[in-house]
């Protein structure tokens, strides 16, 4: 059964050369230009993956009012916004909606088609048990590639795929400095090196949530971050 | 820059000085006062005359006041002129001091006017020329008072025992009886100087019998000695003469010289005397004009009649000016010290304690008198040398059978109309100085709101751009009704205007950019769907170039809106303690990877600079001055980076060995939108956005940030100022 993928996004040419490309790569995919059409098909029946543009036709904010929909309707719906909103508010609105991912329409479309399929990938393997190759440890940190879960102490951290693939570019080489570019080819983005920095400080709220000392993500001013193995010791 | 003119005069300074122009009100006031004066003298010049005209009628046509009796030009000299004497005087003082300023008016009588007379034989008569006296008569209280100065060499006193008269130095009073049909003769010959002793002689000096009535004193002076005498007017007939008989020779007692105020001593021919006449009293008390001072003179200006004195003279009546109602004591002290010294700076205040020089009791001279002894009444102004007092004067001729007999003479002063004047000035000038300083504070006032009301719009509107040229306050438009009023709101609404327009155009390029994003997401997404379906060779060539010149319009998209982007940031970012001295470093190890043909220097001697900021922003910041620094180099050329915490404020600065600054983009340069470039430098977009982000973080840090060119080379230095951290106390 081929996954159905939902594309609501109200600019036509757009909308249906991402159709296209999903189409190819054997995906069901279903277009919407507006939120009312979309919301109609969604509660017949829900997609498997929802790719949602913020300004819908008419509606400034209609991605978000649908996300929220979507959500109530499903937890582990996958939604992924696309947008050419590239604004930190935006982005952090949209990831609190419970979008899974938060993408620019600079991403290029093989990134796209790499990132739904991780989506998908994640979502398949969340009820198997980890394989010990795919797992990755750097002391309290647990990456699991295969299922692009991260655990800190034991913990689960809820980082989004580009997130997931930016601490692994930072983890795989400990102590290694990464550049702002170094990650974004990593984490199969393209936006600006200040955009990197507030993802980077997404990351670190979202581990200290679990941990409060939590400072394995060191800056390195004007060259990028670097993953450290062992923690300074606090005072 | 021009330099414009900057008037100096503010509205509130113009308005005062035109206000002043409000001087002129009391100067009108003080010359329609001038005027008034110039009017009332006039009127008081009418009324003296017309005193004196009234005065002169009531004596016209009465000859006989004037008592002439046989009185000729001719014999003038033989006239004993009787002087009113105002003041009582002393017989026994043994000085004429008492007699004052009567003293000049004394005549003298010498050598020309010996006398032959029985005593003295003819040989004698005009050799002795040691002898002569003065003499004056004045009237006092129905008493006739003379004194006599004489000047002898040789004093014979009457021997002790000798029970003649004449034979020593003596005076002898001539005088027509009271009936007027007799010549008495009365002797004065002391035996030493003492109270006088008078003897009433028959001819030849026989026979004395002492008179009583007669008294006064003889005493010695330097030069010979001296009679004060008083006759009552009851003994006194109208005609009068005094003789001085003169001995020298004490042995033989022959007496050398005699001198007479007469030629003849015969009742005809004795001189006559000139007495003030009782009618013409009662005529001008008859007047009952106390306000000025009324004189009748005779022909030849002597005065015969004084009433009223010149200093109260002031022929206005004052009083009612002087019960005033009882005034603040604070405003009498201003009044007392402060104005009143300034007016009479300008104001003449004569004192009544004027003495009248030209003026005496006995006989008068004038213009106007010589006028009025002429036919004409006249007037005429004196004014006092000593003090400042003007007197008025009229005479008016007073005529009797056609003949012209003396004049009245009516004088006032001119201080009562001086002092009416000085306070109608002081009421004047009391009212226009209240008057003008209220109009003068209002004027300061509103003209002072005026020019704050303005001043604030001006404050206003140049707060309104700020230092880097980017509006940020309004105007509030004030509700009031007037111009000011009026150009608040225009300029309110013109800001509003100009903010808007400003907005569109800062926003355009973020608007442009995200707008811009759908169709090249079309453009790149089409492409891309292209490349992945086509398997053309030839076309993937071109859909690679296509793909390439997507990136870039991409790039350009993503600096057009970084700005706007950062801006959104910064208002969410929450400051840090930092260390400059640890985050400069690492960016600079980044430098050395990110452009490996440059050289870089890096200058901080310091180990701790701690600035209140958000480190990533800094390292942006510097990220951009780098990336400036190093398109500007020259080749092999290093770029310095510089740090020092000097005072309060941390300094940074980035230079580089390159292309100066052109002059006129110096300021403009941390704009938006602003590049210098030259063409031939664009090899990748430019949106001159750079140094604009650099001022944004900055300016969020507090700090300012400044391009100039090097001193000592040429060069760009680019130096950001921020505030070091500040730990609030506790």
């Amino acid at each position: 059964m081929s996954r159905r993928i939902a594309i609501v996004e109200d600019e036509a040419a757009i909308r249906e050369n991402y159709a296209d490309v999903l189409r190819m790569q054997g995906y069901e995919v279903q277009t919407f230009a507006n939120r009312k059409a979309a919301m109609l098909a969604f509660d017949i029946r829900l997609p498997n993956l929802a790719i949602i543009d913020i300004g819908l036709e008419n509606e400034i904010d209609g991605g978000f009012t649908l996300c929220q929909a979507l959500r109530s309707l499903s937890d582990t719906l996958p939604i992924i916004f696309l947008t050419a909103r590239d604004n930190d508010f935006d982005t952090v609105s949209g990831l609190r909606m419970g979008a899974d991912d938060y993408l620019t329409k600079d991403i290029s479309l093989p990134h796209l088609t790499a990132r739904i399929a991780a989506l998908f990938r994640r979502q398949d393997v969340i009820n198997q048990p980890p394989s010990p190759e795919s797992l990755l440890h750097r002391g309290k940190l647990t990456l699991d590639i295969g299922r692009l879960t991260i655990q800190w102490d034991g913990q689960p951290v809820a980082l989004t795929v580009t997130e997931f693939w930016m601490v692994h570019a930072l983890a795989k080489y400990p102590g290694h400095v990464k550049s702002r570019q170094v990650l974004m080819q990593e984490s199969k983005i393209f936006v600006d090196g200040s955009t990197i920095t507030s993802h980077v400080k997404r990351i670190r709220k979202k581990f200290m949530l679990i941990d409060e000392e939590f400072d394995c993500i060191e800056t390195v001013y004007g060259m990028g971050y670097r993953w450290n193995i062992t923690p300074e010791t606090h005072n | 820059m021009e330099l414009s003119f900057r008037n100096p005069f503010g509205i509130r300074f113009k308005l005062v000085f035109l206000s002043s122009f409000l001087l002129v009100i009391p100067w009108l006031g003080y010359q329609y006062i001038l005027e008034m004066e110039q009017v009332l003298r006039r009127g008081q010049e009418q009324t003296v005359l017309g005193t004196a005209q009234a005065l002169a009628t009531a004596l016209n046509e009465r000859p006989e006041l004037f008592n002439e009796g046989s009185y000729t030009p001719a014999r003038r000299s033989e006239d004993l002129y009787v002087y009113p004497i105002f003041s009582a005087l002393s017989l026994d003082d043994g000085a004429l001091t008492d007699w004052g300023e009567y003293q000049q008016y004394e005549v003298m009588f010498g050598d020309k006017d010996q006398l032959r007379t029985e005593l003295n034989p003819s040989h004698y008569y005009g050799r002795d020329e040691t002898l002569s006296f003065r003499t004056m008569v004045g009237e006092h209280n129905g008493s006739l008072y003379a004194y006599f100065k004489v000047v002898d060499d040789e004093i014979v006193y009457r021997s002790r025992d000798a029970l003649s008269v004449h034979r020593s130095d003596f005076l002898e009073i001539s005088m027509l009886s009271k009936e007027g049909n007799a010549i008495n003769r009365y002797v004065v010959a002391p035996h030493e100087p003492e109270y006088l002793y008078a003897f009433r002689v028959a001819d030849g000096y026989v026979n004395p019998i002492h008179e009583a009535r007669i008294s006064g004193q003889w005493y010695e002076s330097n030069d010979g000695y001296e009679i004060e005498l008083q006759i009552p007017m009851s003994m006194l007939g109208d005609r009068l003469g005094f003789a001085i008989f003169d001995v020298d020779d004490a042995e033989r007692r022959y007496v050398n010289t005699v001198i007479a105020t007469y030629r003849v001593a015969d009742a005809e021919r004795l001189g006559s005397l000139r007495l003030p006449t009782p009618e013409i009293d009662r005529i001008v008390a008859g007047m009952g004009h106390n306000n000025s001072r009324i004189q009748v003179v005779d022909r030849s200006g002597r005065v015969l009649l004084s009433v009223g004195d010149i200093q109260s003279a002031t022929g206005l009546l004052l009083s009612s000016v002087s019960d005033e109602t009882p005034v603040n004591k604070y405003w009498l002290y201003v009044q007392n010290k402060i104005l009143n010294p300034l007016y009479y700076q300008f104001l003449t205040k004569p004192s009544n304690d004027f003495i009248d020089d030209l003026y005496s009791d006995v006989s008068r001279e004038g213009s106007h008198i010589n006028s009025a002894l002429g036919g004409d009444a006249a007037t005429q102004f004196r004014t006092l040398a000593d003090s400042q007092t003007r007197l008025l004067e009229a005479a008016h001729p007073i005529l009797a059978n056609g003949e012209i007999m003396g004049a009245v003479v009516v004088d006032q002063n001119m201080n009562g109309l001086r002092t009416f004047r000085n306070q109608a000035m002081e009421t004047l000038f009391n009212t226009m100085l209240a008057v003008m300083l209220v109009v003068t504070l209002g004027l300061f006032f509103s003209a002072s709101r005026i020019s704050s009301r303005i001043r604030g719009l001006r404050n206003q509107a140049e707060g309104i751009i700020g230092d880097t040229g980017r509006i940020q306050n309004t105007i509030v438009p004030t509700r009031s009704s007037d111009e000011i009023g009026d150009l608040s709101r225009s300029f309110s609404n013109i800001v509003e205007r100009l903010t808007q327009y400003t907005n569109y155009l800062e926003n355009m390029s973020s608007r442009l950019s995200h707008e811009l994003r759908t169709p090249v997401t079309v453009v790149r997404s089409s492409l891309e769907n292209l490349g992945l379906t086509a398997n053309n060779h030839e076309s993937a060539v071109y859909i690679e170039r296509a793909e390439e010149g997507i990136k870039r319009l991409n790039l350009i998209l993503t600096n057009m809106s970084e700005a706007t982007r950062l801006e959104q940031m910064l208002q969410t970012s929450e400051k840090e303690k930092i260390d400059l001295s640890k985050v400069l470093p690492g960016c600079v190890e980044g430098y050395k990877l990110a452009y490996p043909d440059t050289k870089f220097d890096l200058d901080i001697s310091q180990k701790e600079i701690f600035v209140n900021g958000v480190p990533e922003y800094i390292a942006q910041l510097l990220d951009k001055l780098i990336a400036n620094a190093v398109e500007f180099s020259y080749a092999d050329q290093s770029i310095t980076v510089f740090c020092r915490a000097l005072r309060d404020h941390a300094t940074i600065k980035v230079s580089n060995a390159g292309p100066n600054l052109p002059q006129e983009m110096q300021d403009r340069l941390f704009e938006s939108m602003i590049s210098v470039r030259s063409q031939e430098k664009q090899d990748q977009p430019h949106l001159g956005m750079g140094l604009h982000i650099a001022r944004l973080i900055t300016e969020f840090h507090g700090g300012h940030i400044r391009a100039d060119n090097r001193q000592d080379r040429e060069g760009v230095v680019i130096t950001v100022v921020i505030p070091l951290y500040y730990r609030k106390s506790g």
